[in-house]
């Protein structure tokens, strides 16, 4: 039964990770902060995505599931969440839409955009793609046939893509006053969406630990409570 | 018969209580008192586990239900909601989304354990039924369970499996108008798929107590790893505290990987194309269905000819199903009168085989339909049903080790 249990988990990896793979070209991975399982969400880089979100993304994409309400789970406090609301015009029980309707979309690209709320969610890699596409526009190499409705992007299936690089140099006036790097902006923005895509992350991963961690020592008590109740059966056959 | 009529002066309420419904008398039979074989190993705690990861879809699906939207402009904005908007949201889907996963693992593992000790034989071949009807629906209710997202992936997989049935010859094609309630997957189909993704669940608990009624019927009682019947009553224990403890612990150790998974890795038996909302214009690269279908997904795209008059499409259905349904006719085709793998040499390789093949089958399924794959598959099929073929005849040729007397 051992033998059973352990192929079975070898077969099951190997047969995962064939499954994952098969994929376009490699991401880069980028060191995001909410991989460690401790983590919580820093307010002041989900400011600056913010920043690039709302002042580059949304003339074409909208965050559908997001209010500037919202932004009070992660740090800001209601008079901040307010000032923000205000300066574009928005109550702070607005969803974010995109400036760009679809049927003028669906003119410029022939496409209605789409929404970038669980993008992170909705593309293999998550933030290490987001953050790949928006830094991966490079001259088409020689010879590739570039439509002229397209960019060429490394990381994006089949290279040409519609969106015209979004992110230039210097192009946002950081709260803060980082520099605007286009590298420094694809990763704030590509965080912010990490936390659009999914708001429960650090919740989830600083509660996991406890979670676990119970059912684990509850697991041993509970092996030395079957051992001590077992122990006055004779068993010739324990396999 | 020794009560044949009620106390007329009963010494207690209880006693009242149970000389009219003999429920407490029935539970401490059933779940106290019912004896059990001593020599289980851990194999047979996956029984009880399934048992468990059936009430907890059924509970953590009650929850959703109060929160989803079955409507096709709503549900996958429903679903955002319960994820970012409902307390404990997220933690309830988690559970029911990777509950999903971690329940067909406990199940293959459940019908492994079956195949490997003999389990399906006489006089288990009702019991071993039960269980194949159950796997059947747990696979209608996981399929339906995966559209109600209403994401790409739930659209097209729902397109493609439905399909299917257009294959059934003459009627196929209405059958398929009347199933969808128009002329594709559409808001009418996520209606009816939801109301019967509630229903399924049901049904299987109603299965799975016949299931456990033919288990517990003392003719029959659980099988051993030595396969051989147990005539004394010193190899028995009675199920509580001794498997109850068991299936307690094993319960725990479960829940390690499972919350593992719902915590720190919940969209990983996913598919990312799940959260791009349906849309009917748009075809996704690959569709494909969930892990667990994969090995008969397969089978089905194995069969690209034609035979004769008959269709390849209608010839791949017909071994999908099959390739479950064989299971049925399992006790028939395995003539050998032992029943554990462990005295019986050739088929525990057949069986290891068989595991690795279906295995094989599952990353295929994965893989596009295109060669060197398709090959493949096809071998991988034959072999998968080769091993059931093959059963009859290896009872006749094979030479079993000698049984023990007793355990
Ligand atoms: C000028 C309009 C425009 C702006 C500004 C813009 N995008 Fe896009 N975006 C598009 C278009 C058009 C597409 C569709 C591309 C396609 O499918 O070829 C797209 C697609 C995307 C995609 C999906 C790519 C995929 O894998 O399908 C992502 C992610 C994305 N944009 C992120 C961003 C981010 C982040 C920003 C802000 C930094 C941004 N976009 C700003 C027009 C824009
Ligand atoms: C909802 C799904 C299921 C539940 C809840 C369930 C539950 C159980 C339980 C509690 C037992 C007793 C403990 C054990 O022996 O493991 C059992 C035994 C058994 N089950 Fe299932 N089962 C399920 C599905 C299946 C399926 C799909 C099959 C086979 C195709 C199957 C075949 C058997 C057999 C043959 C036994 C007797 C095993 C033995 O004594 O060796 N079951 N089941």
């Amino acid at each position: 039964m051992k033998k059973l249990l352990s192929l079975l988990t070898v077969l099951t990896l190997v047969s995962t990770s064939a499954l994952a793979a098969g994929g376009s070209v490699e991401l880069p991975k980028q060191p995001w902060s909410f991989q460690s399982v401790k983590a919580d969400w820093e307010k002041d880089k989900i400011y600056r995505g913010y920043q690039v979100a709302t002042q580059v993304c949304m003339s074409c994409h909208g965050f559908k599931y997001i209010k500037h309400r919202d932004l009070m789970k992660v740090g800001f406090t209601e008079a901040e969440v307010k000032k923000l609301a205000e300066e574009m015009e928005m109550s702070v029980m607005d969803t974010f839409k995109s400036a760009l309707s679809d049927e003028d979309a669906i003119a410029a690209y022939a496409k209605a955009l789409p929404d970038l709320s669980v993008m992170n969610k909705a593309r293999p890699g998550g933030a290490d793609y987001t953050y790949a596409l928006l830094t991966g526009y490079k001259e088409a190499p020689e010879g590739f046939n570039l439509p002229d409705t397209g960019s060429y992007n490394e990381y994006f299936p089949g290279h040409v893509i519609a969106m015209p690089a979004p992110l230039a140099e210097g192009q946002v006036d950081y709260f803060d006053g980082t520099n605007a790097t286009v590298k420094q902006m694809a990763s704030d923005v590509a965080y912010f969406m990490q936390w659009t895509a999914e708001p429960e992350l650090t919740t989830r991963q600083q509660l996991g630990v406890y979670v676990l961690l119970y059912v684990f020592i509850l697991a041993i008590l509970l092996y030395f409570t079957k051992k001590r109740i077992w122990s006055d059966i004779k068993r010739k056959d324990t396999e | 018969m020794a009560k044949q009529q009620v106390n007329p002066n009963p010494s207690s309420k209880l006693e009242w209580f149970e000389d009219r419904l003999p429920l407490i008398s029935f539970m401490k039979a059933e779940l106290v008192d019912y004896p059990a074989p001593k020599n289980l190993n851990y194999a047979w705690n996956f029984g009880s586990l399934a048992g468990i990861a059936l009430i907890l879809q059924i509970l953590t699906g009650f929850f959703l239900t109060m929160h989803y939207k079955a409507d096709a402009g709503l549900a996958f904005d429903s679903i955002q909601h319960i994820m970012r908007d409902v307390n404990w949201g997220w933690l309830i889907r988690n559970l029911h989304m990777v509950g999903a996963s971690f329940f067909f693992i406990v199940v293959y593992i459940h019908i492994g354990r079956g195949l490997y000790y003999g389990s399906y034989k006489s006089p288990r071949e009702i019991l071993w039924g039960m269980g194949v009807l159950i796997f059947f629906l747990m696979m209608a209710t996981a399929f339906l369970g995966y559209v109600l997202p209403w994401g790409q992936m739930s659209f097209w997989g729902a397109q493609v499996i439905t399909n299917l049935i257009s294959v059934i010859p003459l009627v196929g094609d209405d059958i398929v108008i009347w199933l969808w309630g128009g002329y594709g997957v559409n808001d009418a189909t996520l209606t009816r798929f939801y109301s019967l993704h509630f229903l399924l669940p049901f049904v299987i608990l109603g299965v799975v107590f016949l299931h456990l009624w033919a288990l517990h019927n003392r003719k029959v009682k659980s099988n051993n790893p030595t396969g051989i019947d147990l005539k004394k009553d010193t190899d028995f224990v009675p199920f509580h505290p001794y498997y109850t403890i068991k299936d307690t612990f094993g319960l725990a150790v479960y829940m390690l990987p499972f919350l593992f998974m719902v915590f720190y890795m919940p969209d990983y038996l996913g598919h990312t194309d799940n959260y791009i909302p349906a849309d009917p214009m748009t075809t996704p690269a690959h569709i494909v269905p969930e892990w667990y279908f994969l090995p008969f997904y397969a089978i089905l795209r194995a069969i690209n000819f034609n035979i004769l008059f008959l269709d390849s499409k209608l010839l791949g259905v017909i071994a999908m199903v099959s390739s479950i349904a064989i299971l049925f006719i399992l006790p028939i085709l395995d003539k050998s009168k032992v029943r554990s793998a462990r005295f019986r040499p050739i088929y525990k390789v057949m069986f290891w085989a068989f595991i690795a093949n279906f295995f094989f089958l599952g990353w295929l399924g994965a893989k596009p339909a295109e060669q060197p794959y398709t090959a493949m598959s096809q071998v991988a099929t034959a072999l998968y049903f080769g091993f059931f073929l093959a059963l009859p005849w290896i009872a006749k040729i094979e030479k079993t080790k000698p049984l023990p007397t007793s355990i």
